[in-house]
């Protein structure tokens, strides 16, 4: 990743980062007031409730008493003294629970014999189940919440018990309200809050006995651990609910009979939608705030990044180029101040003096080249010369002697003379062959077969009388197969390397040849057993001229070099002292 | 002082006298009012329009009317009635005797009927001893039929006009048994019962139909009860799918858990009798026998064995009728007793499927085997179908046939009586009568007699 892109990153990140920080801030500090708020409006829905309650008990209790002060009432308390028929009254109970708003109210003779009921009226005759129980367990004169049968189901009634002399029997009137949606209804509620009532009539939890004000009531699934677990704890509880619209805080409250069970559970739920609407709209914001703001950050991290790295991409332009040869580049307008400038201006300074350096050094190579070149050529010439100067001063003193004895060593000095001049040209072609290498004929060439050609060559050198033995090992891959190559260029490269490692073993040893083909390259090793090569040997072993042997031109490895270089290829020499040197060479399959 | 103290106590109970004797003279003039829904109305309209050879008195006997004495063969295939002389009909011409044949002869086309000087013999064709019972039956009225002109008969009061929700009625100048002492009749049939009840109050209504649950109410505020023998049937009637074989149990079971003394007792306020079968007492004169009862209700850890849509029934209940819906609740309260669960359906127009009906049937006529073809004719032929395969009875059988078409109804609980009730009316103080009260124990008005007080 380029520095430029890195800037970019780094700073767009601390960005967003920064943004989404601020706004989960912002978005959690404002939940959380506004939870603090929802929870104060249910504890007050909660207070409410219970003094509504607590209100509609008294009212209970209020209207049974004008009922026992009715005439109506004296009436069948009157007519029921000693009556073993209570038929006349039946209907009795139906007009004075309305005449009251009672949901519930039940005449009840002395031995607990239903005489009329209002909340139903077939079941006259029958054993009323808490009248008289009620007046005897508890306080009746305040309302309690009692189980109250209705033809089609029981349900919870708020109640309260009055008694009237009947003869000498007594007149139970029991009536209230019942807790229905009715009831519920009739709650004040702020926006957003609901009630709803749980009926514990049945022994095990059940949606069937919610009752909601609204006519469509919730779903009781996610309500129903709530409410067992009020009713198991007997004690109030809060909970979340998660609905598919949105959370709502529910407390409920265990409503309790005379005997301390907890005949239903309320429930007052106070909705999180308009919370978490507004807690919506406000992350919302937050998050526009900050899609914004990152936009801008990026945008300024763009321009940021860029002006910071475009100096630093044209110093990095400027050493790619240094490093590519080209040494004559200059960043002298990054266009920038400071640190930068600095490096730019010390760049600059750099490539000068290395231009400086490398001039220099050319011309001190150059010197040198010419040095070396006229050393070796005093060197190849002086020893041809030598016997020529011998030869010419014995015809000079020859003269003097008889003439057979002057056309021996005429003919003797003639043959010498044509012999150096010989070994001159010799020297001059090989200088003249190696400045004028000519560029390479490609074609199908089996790297196995110049092997073996270009060792067979020299099998008689090497077994010739009087040597010490050099054993030649090849191990050639016959799946080298052919390379796209000059044929007679890479025959001399291997017979040079070939007479190279000869000449490395003057006192005998192991030539080992080895051919492979592998990863899209041919590989082919030159190995010998020699005195191996030094450091400071190898470094120059390429350069022509170059020779650590007494008769060599040194440029049997320059020119290898060379072939290898126009085959697009590769040299490279391993060697420890004292044990041999291999020479690798790797040529495009 | 005290020579005159017997005079003055003497001159003040002979003004109180006249004062009392004044207030229960009868009275001529006025237009009597009557509101009922009875869908009976016209039936009871025109038995004072048009009347029968012989009529059934409070004790169920015969008592002459048109015909002043009768007399059979042995076999009581052929009858003789003497005919009341004299009788005027409506446009004051005088009853002949071919009329009252004409008339009879239109009723019973298998009947030989000729007529006499003053006699008209009938000839059944059968063996017909209760054929006087079934001639009391007001399907066999003398109604004159003219060939121009509106139908006439010889009754206390002559049909006016009848128009939608109001019949009206004008006394017969020249009735055979003295005019009557009001001048009119005025039958509205549209009211509803707590309109009718209200104008009763208010003074706007002489006589109205009441339920035997607005008795107690009418007669706290000082109203008159009048009521007719039991002519109506309560009966339950399952549905076919509970008509099965395989429900009988818990048919029978409900059928024994039903309170019906406390239904008749308390909820009909003492105005109904207890239903073992579908005639009342009165009427097949038996005890009641309840065929249905044989085997053992189902115990109720049985019943509650039992699926759960078996015991579950849907009760359906007519909407209009209180009283039916009042005994249908007290009926789910027993059924509940025994392990059953009975929901009460009063839908106004389609509603969910019931398993059993409520039903209120009628019992017009005035042989057994007449009302006991009512009773069937009310229940319908698919309903009685499913009870029984039997025919309704003729309405002169034998009350051996009658009772044994009844058990055959009754034998499988697909039918089964609750209570017999009457056709009860709330009368107005001012509505009086010096010979019995305004409703007969057949139902039929007695209003030829009747007079308004002064309010």
């Amino acid at each position: 990743m380029s520095l430029r892109n890195r800037l970019f990153a780094l700073v767009s990140g601390v960005v967003v980062l920064t943004v989404v920080l601020v706004t989960w801030t912002v978005s959690s500090s404002a939940r959380q007031s506004f939870a603090t708020v929802d929870t104060q409006r249910s504890a007050a829905l909660v207070t409410q409730f219970r003094r509504e309650f607590a209100n509609q008990g008294e009212q209970v209790s209020l209207r049974l008493d004008r009922i026992a002060q009715s005439d109506a009432a004296s009436r069948v308390a009157a007519g029921i003294a000693g009556a073993r028929d209570f038929a006349p009254y039946v209907n009795e109970a139906t007009p004075l629970a309305a005449a009251q708003e009672l949901d519930v109210l039940d005449l009840v003779a002395a031995d607990g014999t239903i005489v009329s009921s209002a909340e139903w009226p077939a079941r006259f005759g029958y054993q009323h189940a808490w009248a008289r129980k009620a007046v005897h367990a508890t306080n009746p004169s305040s309302g309690f919440l009692q189980p109250v049968e209705f033809p089609d189901e029981t349900g919870l009634g708020l109640v309260a018990v009055r008694t009237l002399p009947a003869g000498s029997g007594t007149l139970y009137l029991a009536g209230g309200r019942r807790l229905d949606r009715k009831f519920l209804q009739s709650l004040v509620l702020p926006p957003g809050m609901r009630v709803l009532l749980y009926e514990n009539l049945q022994p095990e939890v059940s949606g069937r006995q919610l009752i909601a004000a609204e006519d469509d009531p919730p779903e009781a699934a996610p309500l129903e651990p709530l409410i067992a677990r009020v009713i198991q704890d007997r004690r109030e509880a809060r909970e979340v609910i998660e609905w598919p619209d949105g959370p709502e805080t529910v407390d409920a409250l265990p409503l309790g009979g005379p005997d301390g069970a907890v005949l239903g559970v309320l429930l007052v739920g106070s909705s999180g939608r308009e919370l978490a609407a507004l807690v919506r709209r406000i992350r919302w914001s937050g998050v526009g705030f900050g899609a914004v703001a990152i936009g801008v950050g990026f945008l300024l991290s763009f321009l940021v990044s860029a002006r910071v790295t475009r100096p630093v991409e044209q110093l990095a332009g400027a050493a790619r180029a240094v490093a590519d040869g080209e040494w004559d580049v200059h960043v002298d307008d990054v266009g920038t101040t400071g640190e930068i400038k600095v490096l730019a201006d010390a760049f600059e300074t750099m490539t000068r003096q290395l231009v400086d350096h490398r001039d220099r050094l050319v011309q001190a190579e150059r010197v040198a080249a010419w040095r070396e070149l006229a050393r070796r050529l005093a060197h190849e010439l002086k020893n041809p010369l030598f016997p020529l100067r011998i030869t010419l001063d014995n015809l000079r003193r020859a003269k003097s002697l008889s003439s057979a004895e002057f056309d021996e060593v005429f003919d003797e000095s003639l043959t010498t003379l044509q012999t150096g001049l010989g070994n001159l040209n010799t020297v001059i072609g090989r200088f003249s062959d190696f400045a004028r290498m000519p560029a390479p004929e490609f074609s199908q060439v089996s790297i196995n077969e110049v092997v073996e050609q270009s060792v067979a060559l020299f099998r008689a050198q090497l077994a010739a009388p009087g040597r010490p033995p050099v054993a030649v090992t090849l191990e050639l891959d016959p799946a080298a197969g052919a390379i796209r190559a000059d044929g007679e260029q890479i025959r001399r490269a291997v017979q040079n390397l070939l007479l190279n490692a000869i000449d490395a073993m003057p006192e005998g040893g192991e030539l080992r040849i080895v051919t492979a083909r592998s990863n899209g390259v041919v590989r082919l090793d030159v190995a010998d057993t020699g005195q191996g090569i030094g450091e400071e040997e190898r470094s120059r072993l390429f350069t022509p001229y170059y020779t650590t042997k007494q008769h060599g031109t040194g440029l049997g490895l320059a020119i290898v070099q060379s072939v290898v270089t126009d085959h697009h290829g590769k040299i490279w020499v391993e060697s420890e002292h004292g044990r041999g040197a291999t020479f690798h060479i790797e040529f495009p399959a | 002082m005290t020579r005159f103290k017997p005079i003055f106590l003497a001159a003040v109970s002979a003004l109180l006298a006249a004062v009392t004797v004044d207030a229960a003279r009868p009275h001529y003039g006025g237009t009597l009012r009557i509101e009922t829904t009875d869908a009976a109305v016209m039936r009871r309209v025109n038995a004072l329009a048009y009347e029968t050879l012989v009529a059934s008195d409070t004790a169920g006997a015969l008592r002459p009317l048109l015909a002043t004495a009768w007399q059979g063969d042995n076999g009581g295939r052929r009858w003789t009635f003497r005919l009341r002389r004299g009788v005027k009909l409506h446009d004051g011409s005088t009853l002949q005797p071919p009329q009252v044949a004409e008339a009879l002869r239109m009723a019973h086309v298998d009947w030989q009927i000729t007529s006499g000087d003053d006699t008209v013999a009938i000839d059944a064709g059968r063996d017909a001893p209760g054929l006087p019972f079934e001639l009391a039956d007001q399907g066999n009225a003398i109604v004159v039929r003219p060939a121009a002109g509106a139908l006439m008969g010889s009754g206390p009061f002559r049909v006016e006009r009848v128009d939608a929700g109001l019949i009206t009625l004008r006394a017969h100048e020249g009735y055979w048994d003295s005019r009557p002492f009001v001048d009119a009749i005025e039958v509205r049939t549209t009211r509803s019962p707590a309109d009718q009840l209200l104008d009763l109050e208010a003074a706007r209504a002489d006589m109205v139909g009441i339920q035997p649950t607005d008795v107690r109410r009418m007669e706290q505020r000082q109203f008159r009860i009048e009521a007719s023998r039991p002519v109506e049937l309560f009966v339950l009637a399952f549905e076919a799918h509970v008509a099965t074989a395989a429900s009988e149990s818990v048919r029978r079971t409900l059928s024994g858990a039903i309170d019906r003394g406390a239904i008749a007792r308390v909820v009909l306020q003492g105005r109904a009798e207890a239903a073992d079968t579908l005639l009342p007492q009165w009427l097949s004169g038996h005890a009641p026998i309840a065929p249905g009862r044989g085997a053992e209700p189902l115990a109720r850890s049985a019943v509650a064995a039992l699926p759960a849509d078996r015991r579950t029934l849907g009760l359906r209940v007519a909407a209009s009728d209180p009283a039916a819906q009042a005994i249908a609740q007290r009926i789910a309260v027993n059924a509940r007793d025994a392990g059953f669960t009975i929901t009460v359906q009063t839908p106004a127009g389609l509603g969910p499927r019931f398993d059993v009906r409520l039903l209120r049937v009628p019992m017009r006529g005035a042989t057994p085997g007449a009302a006991l073809s009512d009773v069937m004719a009310g229940l319908g032929a698919r309903t009685i179908a499913l009870a029984g395969r039997v025919t309704p009875p003729e309405p002169g059988a034998p009350i051996d046939t009658v009772l044994f078409t009844e058990h055959a109804l009754l034998e499988h609980n697909v039918l089964v009586p609750i209570v017999h009730v009457p056709e009860l009316y709330a009368v107005s103080p001012r509505f009086e009568s010096w010979n019995g009260p305004a409703v007969q124990p057949s139902g039929a008005w007695n209003l030829a007699n009747a007079w308004l007080s002064a309010p």
